[in-house]
C-alpha cells in the first residue's frame, strides 16, 4: 500500500454535489491517488465528537475504516494511547481533537498516494532517510512561479 | 455514533519524519554551528543560479572526522578576536568571554 495521507476539511454546512468524489474517481483512474475512506464528523460545543451518516447515494459503510482508525473502541475509553516513547512525543502525535474546533463539522479523508509508492521504495533503496516534508505556502508558491517564469523568459 | 479520537503518530510520505515543531534537530543544530565541519565543506561552487544559495559538491563517501576543539587559550583568544573583528560579538561580550578563557 502506498503512503496514506489524512486530510481534514472543515465545513459550516457540507453540500454534497458529488464533484469532489468525481475528482477522486478521476485521480484513481489515473493511478495518482485513491480515496481509501471518507468520514464525516461533527464536534459539539462541549468537545464531543459524533460520526455522521454517509451522504445519500454513497456506500453505507463509508467512514467505517476511518472511524476505526482515528477513534478508540468504546471498551478502550480509559486506555492510554499507544504512542512510542520519545522526548518530543507531544509534537509527534496528533488526533482529530487537535484539528477540528468545537462546534463545527469536518470531512476526514484517508487518501492513498499510489504514485508515491515506487518513489518511496526508490528513495529507500538509495539509502535516503526523511528529514523534512512540507508544502510551500501560497506566498512561496508565487515566488517559485515567478522564478520559473523568469527562467523560461 | 460517538467517536473518541485517539492519538496517532505523525509521519511523512517517505516514512517517519523527525518532527521537532519547527526547531532544529540536534543534528541540524550541530551542523549549523559547525559549518566548517559539514560534509563536502570545500569552497562553494557557483551553481549557475542567481539564487542566494550556493551549491556545494556532493561528498564522496564518509566525511573525515572533525578535529577536536582546541584547548589552547591562545587559540581561544584568537577566535574571540576574530568574532569581535567580524562584528559577531560586541566589545562587552568580548571582554566577558575573554575573562573566562583559561579558567
Amino acid at each position: 500500500m502506498g503512503p496514506v495521507q489524512v486530510v481534514v476539511v472543515g465545513f459550516d454546512q457540507p453540500t454534497f454535489s458529488g464533484e469532489v468524489l468525481a475528482e477522486f474517481t478521476r485521480l484513481r483512474e489515473a493511478g495518482i491517488v485513491r480515496l481509501v475512506d471518507l468520514l464525516l464528523v461533527s464536534r459539539a460545543e462541549d468537545g464531543a465528537f459524533e460520526t455522521l451518516a454517509a451522504p445519500s447515494g454513497a456506500d453505507a459503510e463509508l467512514g467505517g475504516l476511518a472511524a476505526a482508525l482515528l477513534g478508540r473502541p468504546e471498551d478502550e475509553d480509559n486506555v492510554e494511547p499507544a504512542v512510542p516513547d520519545a522526548d518530543d512525543v507531544d509534537v509527534m502525535a496528533w488526533s482529530l481533537a487537535d484539528a477540528v474546533p468545537a462546534g463545527s463539522m469536518a470531512a476526514v479523508a484517508l487518501i492513498e498516494h499510489t504514485w508515491a509508492g515506487p518513489l518511496k521504495a526508490a528513495i529507500q533503496r538509495a539509502g535516503g532517510s526523511p528529514l523534512e516534508e512540507t508544502w510551500l505556502s501560497p506566498g512561496d508558491l508565487d515566488v517559485l512561479e515567478s522564478l520559473i517564469a523568469q527562467r523560461k523568459g | 455514533m460517538l467517536l473518541v479520537p485517539k492519538q496517532l503518530m505523525r509521519a511523512g510520505m517517505t516514512g517517519n519524519v523527525p518532527y521537532y515543531g519547527g526547531r532544529f534537530t540536534p543534528a541540524q543544530a550541530y551542523a549549523a554551528s559547525h559549518p566548517e565541519w559539514r560534509p563536502g565543506s570545500g569552497p562553494a561552487v557557483a551553481g549557475g543560479t542567481s539564487g542566494p544559495l550556493a551549491r556545494t559538491p556532493l561528498p564522496e563517501g564518509r566525511p573525515p572526522a572533525p578535529p577536536p576543539p582546541s584547548r589552547d587559550p591562545a587559540d581561544t583568544l584568537l577566535a574571540l578576536q576574530n568574532l569581535l573583528d567580524g562584528g559577531v560579538i560586541t566589545p562587552e561580550e568580548y571582554e566577558r568571554l575573554r575573562s573566562r578563557v583559561g579558567r
